[in-house]
C-alpha cells in the first residue's frame, strides 16, 4: 500500500472519531446539563418534606395556634407569618400560596424545552375552579367557598366567584380558551356535566399535545404521566356511572381519549353490568394491583380509589426519578409530594378546628398518604 | 505531516479535550452545587467536593503535555525530531501524537463523571449520608481516564523513552 | 480487634412512676439502644401533655433562636474558630420530672418570649411600613406622569373611580367593550407608558357592576391611590420624609434585637437543648409498651456495660423492677446493632468502615487492616515529604483544637495524619521535596525511585501491591465463611480467586526460575475450575457471568494503576509549578530582581493548590479501592449500626435529683 494511501485512511478514521465523539458529547450535554441546578434544588428541597413522625406532631397541636407555631420551623412559616386570624380558611388560603409559589419556581428553574408543561398544570387548577364556580352558581351556593386560589387566572375566578349573573361569567371568559364550551352550556347544548367533561378533556388533550411533542426521556416521562392521569379520570368515571347504572353510550360521551387502556377493555367496561365486574374487568390490566387490596373498599367509596390511584401515580413517578435523575420526572415527582403534604395539612388544620381527636387525626391523615 | 506538527498536535491535544472535558464537567455539577446551596448552606462543604473530581482528566492531560514536552525535547529548546527524512522521527513523533489522543479521548469521562457528580450533589441534598456513596460512584467514571494515562505512559516510555 | 462489641438483649419492667426517671437516666447514659416492645396484648405508650408540650416549646424556641441569631454580633469566626472552636460551658439542669421542666421552661418563656415578640413586631411593623411607603412611593411615581392631584381620584358617592395598569395590545379592545357594554357614559384619561397603560376611569355608580367584568376580562391590574392631597410630586416629598423617619425607627429596632441578643442567647440555647432532650424521649416512647401501672422497654446494650447500667436501673427504681439479660440468638443475627470495637489509635478509622456499613455480628470488622492500607494508599498517591508535612501540620492542629469535641472533623483529622507518616516517608523513598524542586534549585537528592523516568517500575509496584491487597482481601473472606460453616461458599468463592492470585505470583517469579512454572499452571487451572465451578449456579447465564467477572477481576487488578496514576499526577503537577517558576526566576524588570518576587508566590500559591488537589485525589481514590475493589473480595457491610438512645448535650447538663451524679 502506498504511504498516502494510509495516511488517507488513518485521516478518515480520525475524523470520524472526532465528529462522533463531539456528536455524542454534545447530546449528552444537552440533554443532562439544564436538569442539573434545578435537580440538586429540589433534592435539597425534598429533604425538607415532613416525614411522619411531623405529621404525628402536627395531629398533637390541639390548636390552630400550636398548629400554626408547629409550622414555624418549616418553608411555610413566611406564609403562615401574615394570616390574620386563626381559621382553617385562611391557613388554606396560605398554603394554596405556597403552592402556587412551588409551580411558580419550578417554571422558573427549569429548561425552557420542558418548563410550559408545568403552567399547563397549573391550569387544571382554572379548570377545577371553573367548574366548580359554575356548579355552585347553578345549584345557588355561593361559589366562593369552592374557590381554590391556585392557577394561572386567579384574579378573573375570583371575579367569576362575585359575578351575579351567568352572563357576567361569560364576559370575563371571552378570549379564553373555556369561553366556547361555556357558550355552549348557556345555550343549553350541554349539560353541566358534559361541560365539566369537556373542559377536562380540552385541557388533557393539551396535556397530552404537549408531552408528545417532547423528544426522548422527557417525551417518555410527560406521556406516561398525562396517560396515568387520563386513564384515572375514565377509570373514575366508568365506574362512578356503573354505580349510577348509566348507559354505554351516555358515559362514553364522558371519556377522554389517549389513555393507555386499550379500546377492547373499555368497550367491555362500558357494556358490563355492574361496578364489581367492571373492577373484575379491570383486574387483567395494569390497575389491576391497584384494586386487588382495597376491592371492598372502593364497591362502598369510590373515593378510595381515586386515593389509591394518586398514590400508585406517585409510586410510579418516584421509580422514574430513580431511573432517569437528571430528568423532569423529579420535579414532577416532587410537586406531586408537595401537592399531598398540602393536602394533609390542609385537612389537619380542618380537623384541628372541628376540634377532632388527636387519636383519629392521624388516622384520617394517614389515610391520606 | 513535519514531526513537530504531531508532536505539538499530541501535546495539545491531551491537555485541550482532557482540559475542556473537565470544565464541562465541573460546570455541570456546579451547577447542581449552586441549586443545593441555594436551598440550604449547610450543603456548600459536600457539594464542593464532589464538585471538584472532574478536574483530575485536566490534570491527567497536563502531565501528558508536560511528558510529551520533555521526552521530545521541546521543554528545553531542543526538538529531538526536527529531520523529516528519518522514518524513525516520524514513528516517535506519532507515537506521541497517539499517546496525546488517548488521554485527550478518555479524559472525556470527566463530563459523564461531572453528571453523575451532579446527580450525587442532589442526592446528598436530599440525604446527607450518601456523600461517600456519591464519591465513590463518581470515581468510577475516572477509571477510564486513568487506564487512558496509564495507557499513553506505556507508549511514551517503551514507545519513545527519556 | 477484628470483631464488632459484644452485645446483650435487655429486657425490663418497672413501675410506671419510675418511667420518667429511669428515661432520663438511660438518655444521659446513652448505652442502649431500644427497640420496639413486640407486643399484641398490652397497649403502646404514647407521649403525654409534658411531651407534646416540650415538643411545641422546641419549636418556638428554635424560633427565637433563629431571629436572636440573625441579631447577634459577630464575634471572632473565620479560620482560627474552625481549628480550634470555643469550649462551650455546660449549665447544670437539676432534673426533677418532666412537669418540672415544663414548668421551669414556661416560666423563662413567660419572661423573655413576650420581650422578643415585641421587638420582632416592631420590627417588623416598621419594616412592612417601609415595604407600604415604598410601593406608595411608586403608584406615586406612575401617577406622577398624569399631573392630577391625588384627591381627585378617590371615589365619590356619585362616582366609581377606577385607576389601574393595562397591557398594551389589550388596551384598544378594553376601550371598545366598554364603550359596546355602557356606551359612553365614562370618562376616561389614559397615557402610555413603557408597555402598559395607565388609565383612569370614571364610572356612574350605577355602570359599575356592568362594568367590572369587562374589566376584570382585560385583567385590569388595580392600582391603590396613596392616602394625602395635592399631587403626586409634593406627595412624594412627603412621604420621602416619612420614609426616612421610619428608617431610623429601623436602626433603633435593630439596636434593641441586638442588645436582646447580648441578654439571651446563650440562655436560650441552653432551654431549647432541654427541650430537643424531651422531644427526643416522647419519639422513643411508642417503643415502649405499658400497662396502668407498669411498662416494659426492651434493647440492645454492650456487654461491658451491663453491670454499670444495671446498678445505676436498680437505684433509680429502689430495685422494684425485672430485668433480663440474654445472649443474642443465631435468629437474632440481622437485628444485633454492631459497635465497632477497636484499639484507641485506630479508633478514628471505624468512621471509613460506618461510612461503606458495619460488618454482621458474626463477620470480620475491617478497621484495623482498614487503618493501616488506607493511609499506605493515600500515602502512596500522594508521595511528597512536604506536601505530607503540610498535611500533617494542618491534621495535628485540628486535632489539638477539636480534642474536646471528638467530632467527625477530629477522626477526620486523625486519619490524615496517620496518612501523613506514609506520605512523608514514601517521599522521602522517592526523593520528592515539593516535587523536583530542589533538584531544579541544583541539589542532589537520594532516591529509590524516580516517579517520571520510572514510571513503568511505578506501575508494576502497584499492581504488585493490589495484587497482595486484593490476596488479603480473599483471605479474609475465606476464614470468615469458614468460620461461619459456610465451607462451599468458602472454597469456589474466595479459595479460587486465592488460588488464582498465586498462580499470577508464581508465573511473574517463573520468568526468571522457569521452575516455577509447572505449580503455577497447575494452581491457576485448579482456581479457575473453583470459579467456574461458582457460576454454575447461575444456570444459563453461566458462560457469560465466566467470562464477565473474570474480567471483572481483571479490571479490579488492574484498577490498582490508579496508585500509579496518582502518584505520578502529583510529581506532575509540582513538577510544572516548579518549571513555571524557574522560568519567571529569572526575569528582571531594570535592575528590579521583579521575577523572584512573583516566582515565591507562584510557588506558594502552586504547591498549595497542588497539596489540596492531590490530597482529595489520594483520599477519594485510596477510599474507592478499598469500597470498590477491597470489599468487593469479601465484605457486605450489612450489619444494623448501633444507634443508642443519647441525649445531646452541648450547652447544658442533666443532673438527676437523686443522691448519683450522672455523667453528661
Amino acid at each position: 500500500m502506498e504511504v498516502t494511501a494510509v495516511t488517507e485512511i488513518l485521516d478518515t478514521t480520525l475524523a470520524l472519531v472526532f465528529a462522533w465523539v463531539g456528536y455524542k458529547t454534545t447530546r449528552i450535554l444537552w440533554k443532562y446539563t439544564p436538569y442539573s441546578y434545578p435537580n440538586a434544588r429540589i433534592r435539597a428541597m425534598e429533604a425538607r418534606l415532613f416525614n411522619e413522625q411531623k405529621f404525628n406532631e402536627l395531629a398533637e397541636s390541639k390548636t390552630l395556634n400550636n398548629f400554626i407555631i408547629n409550622l414555624e420551623d418549616s418553608d411555610y412559616k413566611d406564609y403562615l407569618a401574615n394570616i390574620s386570624s386563626y381559621d382553617a380558611e385562611s391557613i388554606e388560603k396560605a398554603l394554596d400560596t405556597a403552592l402556587a409559589d412551588i409551580y411558580g419556581l419550578m417554571f422558573k428553574i427549569l429548561p425552557k424545552r420542558v418548563n410550559p408543561f408545568f403552567k399547563l398544570l397549573l391550569q387544571e387548577w382554572d379548570v377545577r375552579n371553573i367548574s366548580s364556580i359554575v356548579k355552585a352558581k347553578i345549584s345557588g351556593e355561593p361559589a366562593v367557598n369552592y374557590v381554590i386560589e391556585l392557577g394561572t387566572m386567579v384574579p378573573k375566578i375570583k371575579a367569576m366567584a362575585d359575578a351575579k349573573s351567568m352572563e357576567e361569567i361569560l364576559v370575563i371568559l371571552e378570549g379564553t380558551e373555556y369561553e366556547e364550551i361555556y357558550q355552549g352550556l348557556l345555550l343549553g347544548e350541554i349539560s353541566v356535566d358534559e361541560f365539566e367533561t369537556q373542559l377536562y378533556r380540552m385541557h388533557y388533550l393539551k396535556l397530552l399535545e404537549y408531552a408528545s411533542s417532547r423528544k426522548d426521556e422527557e417525551k417518555i416521562i410527560l406521556e406516561e404521566f398525562v396517560k396515568l392521569k387520563i386513564d384515572k379520570l375514565n377509570i373514575l368515571t366508568i365506574l362512578r356511572a356503573k354505580a349510577h347504572n348509566l348507559k354505554a353510550d351516555v358515559i362514553k360521551s364522558f371519556l377522554i381519549p389517549g389513555g393507555t387502556i386499550n379500546k377492547k377493555t373499555l368497550e367491555t367496561l362500558l357494556n358490563v353490568d355492574d361496578l364489581s365486574m367492571a373492577l373484575a374487568e379491570l383486574d387483567s390490566t395494569k390497575y389491576g394491583n391497584i384494586i386487588k387490596n382495597v376491592r371492598e373498599e372502593i364497591e362502598g367509596d369510590l373515593s378510595v380509589l381515586g386515593r389509591e390511584f394518586d398514590r400508585y401515580i406517585r409510586e410510579r413517578l418516584g421509580e422514574l426519578t430513580r431511573f432517569y435523575p437528571l430528568s423532569v420526572a423529579v420535579p414532577l415527582n416532587f410537586i406531586l409530594q408537595k401537592e399531598t403534604e398540602i393536602k394533609k395539612l390542609k385537612a389537619i388544620a380542618k380537623l384541628i378546628e372541628d376540634g377532632i381527636f388527636p387519636e383519629k387525626i392521624k388516622d384520617i391523615v394517614g389515610e391520606l398518604t | 505531516m513535519d514531526p513537530i506538527v504531531y508532536v505539538s498536535l499530541g501535546a495539545a491535544l491531551a491537555a485541550g479535550i482532557a482540559g475542556a472535558a473537565s470544565s464541562f464537567g465541573v460546570g455541570i455539577a456546579g451547577a447542581a452545587a449552586a441549586g443545593a446551596v441555594a436551598e440550604d448552606e449547610k450543603n456548600f462543604k459536600n457539594a464542593l467536593i464532589l464538585e471538584g473530581l472532574p478536574m483530575t482528566q485536566s490534570i491527567y492531560g497536563l502531565i501528558t503535555l508536560f511528558l510529551i514536552l520533555m521526552v521530545s525535547g521541546i521543554l528545553g529548546g531542543n526538538f529531538k525530531f526536527k529531520n523529516p527524512s528519518d522514518i524513525n522521527n516520524i514513528i516517535k513523533s506519532a507515537i506521541l501524537l497517539g499517546a496525546g489522543l488517548t488521554v485527550g479521548l478518555t479524559g472525556l469521562s470527566a463530563i459523564p463523571q461531572g453528571i453523575i457528580a451532579s446527580a450525587g450533589i442532589g442526592a446528598v441534598a436530599k440525604n446527607p449520608k450518601t456523600f461517600t456513596q456519591g464519591i465513590i460512584f463518581a470515581a468510577m467514571a475516572e477509571t477510564m481516564a486513568i487506564f487512558g494515562l496509564v495507557g499513553a505512559l506505556i507508549m511514551i516510555v517503551t514507545g519513545v523513552g527519556f | 480487634m477484628f470483631k464488632p462489641e459484644e452485645m446483650a438483649k435487655i429486657e425490663l419492667i418497672s413501675l410506671g412512676r419510675y418511667k420518667d426517671n429511669l428515661l432520663t437516666y438511660l438518655h444521659e447514659k446513652g448505652a442502649i439502644e431500644i427497640r420496639e416492645v413486640d407486643v399484641k396484648f398490652t397497649q403502646k405508650d404514647v407521649p403525654n401533655e409534658f411531651y407534646r408540650k416540650a415538643t411545641s416549646y422546641s419549636i418556638s424556641i428554635s424560633r427565637l433562636i433563629d431571629f436572636l441569631k440573625t441579631h447577634k454580633k459577630e464575634k471572632g469566626g473565620g479560620i482560627k474558630e474552625f481549628i480550634f472552636p470555643p469550649e462551650k460551658e455546660k449549665k447544670v439542669y437539676k432534673y426533677r420530672g418532666i412537669e418540672q421542666l415544663i414548668k421551669d421552661v414556661e416560666a423563662f418563656l413567660e419572661k423573655v418570649e413576650p420581650e422578643i415578640k415585641a421587638v420582632e413586631g416592631k420590627l417588623n411593623a416598621v419594616q412592612t411600613g417601609i415595604e407600604r411607603i415604598k410601593t406608595d412611593i411608586a403608584i406615586l411615581e406612575l401617577l406622577s406622569a398624569l399631573n392630577i392631584e391625588v384627591e381627585y381620584l378617590k371615589p365619590t358617592d356619585m362616582l366609581e373611580i377606577v385607576v389601574g395598569l393595562v397591557e398594551r395590545d389589550k388596551y384598544k379592545p378594553l376601550m371598545k367593550d366598554l364603550r359596546e357594554t355602557i356606551g359612553n357614559r365614562f370618562v376616561d384619561i389614559s397615557k402610555e407608558l413603557k408597555d402598559k397603560y395607565l388609565v383612569v376611569f370614571v364610572f356612574l355608580r350605577e355602570d359599575y357592576e356592568k362594568a367590572n367584568p369587562v374589566l376584570a376580562k382585560h385583567s385590569l391590574e388595580r392600582l391603590e391611590i396613596p392616602e394625602g392631597e395635592g399631587t403626586p410630586k409634593d406627595l412624594i416629598t412627603k412621604y420621602n420624609e416619612k420614609l426616612k423617619e421610619k428608617e431610623w425607627e429601623l436602626k433603633k429596632a435593630k439596636k434593641e434585637a441586638e442588645w436582646l441578643s447580648e441578654q439571651y442567647y446563650e440562655e436560650i440555647l441552653f432551654y431549647h437543648e432541654l427541650m430537643e432532650n424531651e422531644r427526643d424521649k416522647a419519639a422513643i416512647l411508642n417503643n415502649l409498651a405499658r400497662t396502668n401501672m407498669t411498662f416494659a422497654l426492651t434493647g440492645w446494650i454492650p456487654k461491658r456495660n451491663i453491670s454499670d447500667v444495671i446498678e445505676g436501673i436498680k437505684r433509680i427504681t429502689e430495685g422494684k423492677v425485672y430485668i433480663n439479660i440474654k445472649d443474642p440468638t443465631p435468629e437474632e443475627l440481622d437485628e444485633i446493632p454492631i459497635k465497632l470495637k477497636n484499639l484507641k489509635f485506630i479508633e478514628p478509622f471505624e468512621m471509613l468502615t460506618e461510612m461503606f456499613g458495619v460488618p454482621k455480628y458474626n463477620e470480620f470488622d475491617p478497621t484495623p487492616i482498614m487503618a493501616f492500607t488506607y493511609s499506605f494508599f493515600f500515602g502512596f498517591m500522594l508521595t511528597d515529604f512536604m506536601y505530607g508535612l503540610i498535611i500533617g501540620i494542618v491534621a495535628a492542629l485540628l486535632i489539638k483544637g477539636h480534642k474536646h469535641l471528638r467530632d467527625g472533623t477530629w477522626r477526620f483529622a486523625n486519619i490524615l495524619l496517620f496518612s501523613s507518616f506514609f506520605t512523608m516517608s514514601l517521599g522521602i523513598m522517592f526523593g520528592s521535596y515539593f516535587g523536583n524542586a530542589l533538584d531544579l534549585a541544583g541539589f542532589h537528592v537520594p532516591r529509590l525511585l524516580d516517579t517520571m523516568r520510572e514510571a513503568l517500575t511505578v506501575l508494576e509496584i502497584a499492581l504488585a501491591i493490589g495484587l497482595i491487597h486484593m490476596f488479603i482481601g480473599y483471605t479474609l473472606g475465606f476464614i470468615v465463611k469458614l468460620k461461619n460453616g459456610e465451607i462451599k461458599d468458602a472454597l469456589v468463592e474466595q479459595l479460587s480467586w486465592m488460588f488464582i492470585i498465586i498462580a499470577v505470583i508464581l508465573f511473574v517469579i517463573s520468568e526468571r526460575y522457569s521452575g516455577f512454572l509447572t505449580p503455577a499452571e497447575g494452581l491457576f487451572v485448579v482456581g479457575f475450575i473453583l470459579f467456574v465451578l461458582s457460576e454454575l449456579k447461575n444456570g444459563g447465564l453461566a458462560a457469560l457471568l465466566i467470562i464477565s467477572d473474570f474480567f471483572g477481576f481483571v479490571g479490579n487488578w488492574l484498577s490498582y494503576a490508579r496508585l500509579m496514576a496518582l502518584a505520578l499526577a502529583t510529581s506532575g503537577i509540582a513538577m510544572v509549578v516548579n518549571i513555571l517558576v524557574q522560568m519567571i526566576w529569572g526575569v528582571k524588570i531594570g535592575a528590579v530582581p521583579i521575577g523572584i518576587a512573583v516566582g515565591i508566590v507562584l510557588f506558594i500559591g502552586g504547591q498549595f493548590f497542588s497539596t489540596a488537589i492531590n490530597a482529595l485525589g489520594a483520599f477519594v481514590h485510596s477510599l474507592r479501592l478499598h469500597y470498590v475493589e477491597f470489599f468487593g473480595t469479601f465484605y457486605s457491610g450489612e450489619g444494623r449500626k448501633f444507634e443508642p438512645f443519647r441525649a445531646k448535650r452541648e450547652v447544658s447538663k442533666l443532673e438527676l435529683n437523686l443522691d448519683l451524679k450522672l455523667k453528661a
